[in-house]
């Protein structure tokens, strides 16, 4: 049985200018262990998907359909029940290292306080742990620093702080929202070798968001691309890269930068993201796809079984996407 | 901190003397003088009251013998209006009154605004967020001079007609809040544990009169920036880790949210207990705002330069309160 399941979800969110339907209809599961990429560019609904599901969209937002986590649909949860699962059982990371940490209280007390709501531990037993985990993501000097307060941290190190945060609990999954994305590259590395490590060590099943095809390369088992709030293609990272199915995902590898290839210009997808509060009703990538055909932006192609382990949704056969 | 503390103090003391020059300077061009009246008195006359006060004398030297008198020996000279009192005396006797009325202003403006504040960004867009946006507005807009005898023909007049007994006076402030025992007569007395009786029927409508405009900054300020505070980051992150909603504005968002409430509070707070002349004069308090203004209104020189270097003094006390307090919630602020 998969760890999470997620049927049909849509969010959309009520603005003044009409509904913004951020994700329309996504389907997917990961298993125990699994690490799952959610590739997307910005505003393909991918970041949302990862917030109805820990309940934590904005106020104005609606989210339908299932997330289903070991056994329960966590849309259905009241807050109350939804908060012992949060953290507990997921957790997540975010974009952004130097706003998600509180900056008016010490590092002890935002560890602590996961531990002392959850495990119902003791104060002391949960700044002494939190300091042993800061000690596991590799923060120098950890017992002492525990009672730092965030700024005296750099970004990588505060993301490694949230990352130990995450972790507390040793929760079955962790959803990580671009959390390399705001940090220079070097330090970037560091993070997903790190969130390496700990899958391998605690067997935490990790949901990558991220636009960054590079970061997903060598650390995904699977991957979800999304376009316009819906999957265009999911598939195992290797095939998938090797092997794109749907003129989005073909687009989107040819337009990563490479250092072993001569080409002079980076190749790029024209056009615009699609206005999510008026999606087309066929599929949405149809006004950039240089391959579409006169159903595409008509009918919405459904998303499709083939290959054994790979899902597509497009009209134009397999064979003609190169 | 302490070094901090030390600087502030030392930059206060010369802006104190600035502020003293420029109010000597500004009453001393100003035409008239405490001893000019309708009927003129004799020019002898007037030449010996002047050189009893020492008007005759240069502007200079008056400037020096004033800053003189008050560095070294705290004496802000004699009042010009009342014969028989110092500027000294009349402080004594007005700011503790201005000082209780105005505290018990503060204390009610900061619970009820912040209350109120906190409830409506929590409950955003509910009827209770519309009715306390509604009350703060209200009572921003309906000034202290038609609050006032509102309240007294509310709660006095209007009392007596309807039950036949007064629920307030009118006003007044009969030897204080602290008393020996409660009178049979004292709606609102309550003795005090250790002897004595706390007595708060004079405070009653100055504290609404005075704390409402306040109050309803203060929830204004408040809900705003407990808004922002409750959209960031860091408050998403307190929500994922499970903690319940209580425990998120408790512990993660109030400290934020009272930043710019508190660069707020620290004027406030020293134009609350500094008084209103609105206050004193409806309700016959006898604080200082009355003797500020008719002290002005009389060219009374030394009651207008005491109560003025109160204030100034007041002023950069509590701004550097309101610093400090700033350090201890906000751990990025180091001095």
């Amino acid at each position: 049985m998969s760890l999470l399941n997620i049927e049909d979800l849509r969010v959309s969110f009520t603005t003044a200018d009409g509904d913004v339907n951020a994700v329309n209809g996504v389907s997917f599961a990961i298993d125990a262990k699994e690490t799952l990429a959610i590739v997307g560019e910005s505003g393909s609904g991918k970041s949302q998907t990862a917030f109805a599901a820990m309940g934590l969209l904005a106020k104005n937002g609606r989210a339908t359909g299932k997330v289903m986590f070991d056994g329960t649909d966590l849309l259905t949860l009241s807050e109350r029940q939804l908060n012992k699962v949060r953290s507990k059982q997921v957790s997540m990371i975010f974009q952004d290292p130097m706003t998600s940490l509180n900056p008016y209280i010490r590092i002890s007390e935002q560890m602590a306080e996961v531990l002392m709501l959850h495990k119902g531990m003791s104060k002391s037993d949960a700044i002494a742990d939190s300091a042993r985990m800061l000690d596991a993501v590799r923060i120098p000097d950890a017992r002492n620093r525990v009672r730092s307060f965030p700024h005296e941290f750099s970004g990588g190190m505060r993301q490694r702080i949230m990352i130990a945060m995450a972790l507390l609990c040793q929760p079955k999954l962790l959803i990580a929202d671009e959390p390399t994305t705001a940090l220079d590259v070097t330090v970037q590395a560091q993070i997903m070798q790190l969130l390496g490590e700990i899958r391998d060590e605690f067997g935490t099943a990790i949901v990558l968001i991220t636009h960054d095809l590079g970061v997903v390369a060598g650390f995904c088992d699977r991957t979800l691309v999304l376009y316009g709030g819906q999957i265009m293609e999911d598939g195992p990272t290797d095939t998938l890269f090797a092997d794109p199915s749907h003129p989005y995902t073909h687009g989107l590898l040819r337009a990563v930068p490479r250092l072993d290839r001569a080409d002079s210009e980076l190749a790029t997808i024209a056009g615009e993201p699609p206005d999510m509060s008026r999606l087309p009703k066929g599929c949405p990538f149809t006004p950039r796809c240089a391959m579409r055909r006169d159903n595409c932006a008509a009918d919405r192609p459904p998303l499709v079984d083939f290959a054994g382990d790979r899902r597509r949704s497009c009209h134009i056969p397999i064979k003609e996407v190169v | 901190m302490l070094s901090f503390i030390a600087r502030r103090l030392s930059v206060a003391i010369p802006t104190l003397l600035i502020l003293v020059v420029l109010s000597f300077v500004l009453m001393y061009s100003a035409p008239g003088g405490p001893f000019n009246s309708e009927r003129p008195l004799p020019p002898q006359v007037l030449a010996n009251i002047e050189a009893k006060y020492g008007l005759d004398q240069p502007f200079w030297k008056q400037i020096v013998n004033y800053v003189w008198s008050v560095t070294t020996q705290f004496d802000f000279g004699p009042s010009f209006q009342y014969k028989d009192r110092t500027v000294n005396d009349v402080i004594a006797q007005g700011f503790p009154v201005t000082l209780t009325y105005g505290f018990w202003s503060f204390v009610v403006a900061v619970v009820v605004g912040v209350s109120l504040g906190i409830a409506a960004a929590i409950k955003q867009n509910s009827w209770l967020d519309y009715l306390a946006v509604g009350i703060s507005v209200g009572a921003q807009v309906l000034p202290n001079f038609v609050m006032a005898p509102l309240l007294t023909l509310g709660l006095t007049l209007g009392w007596f007609w309807m039950t036949g007994a007064a629920l307030l006076p009118g006003g007044g402030w009969e030897g204080g809040v602290i008393v020996a025992a409660c009178a049979e007569k004292d709606n609102f007395c309550f003795g005090l544990p250790w002897g004595g009786a706390w007595r708060f029927d004079y405070l009653i409508m100055p504290v609404i009169a005075l704390s409402t405009s306040y109050m309803a900054s203060i929830a204004r300020i408040t809900r705003s920036s407990m808004l922002e505070v409750l959209n960031t980051n860091f408050i998403r992150t307190a929500k994922a880790k499970g903690l319940p909603m209580g425990r998120v504005i408790r512990k993660h968002a109030l400290k934020p949210t009272m930043l710019p409430v508190l660069s707020y509070l620290g004027p406030a707070f020293v134009g609350m207990i500094t008084g209103s002349v609105i206050i004193d004069v409806f309700f016959s308090t006898g604080g200082i705002g009355q003797f500020f203004v008719n002290s002005a209104f009389n060219r009374d020189y030394s009651v207008i330069m005491g109560i003025t270097i109160l204030v100034g003094a007041l002023t950069m006390f509590f701004n550097l309160v309101v610093d400090i307090l700033y350090a201890w919630i906000d751990p990025k602020i180091r001095y």
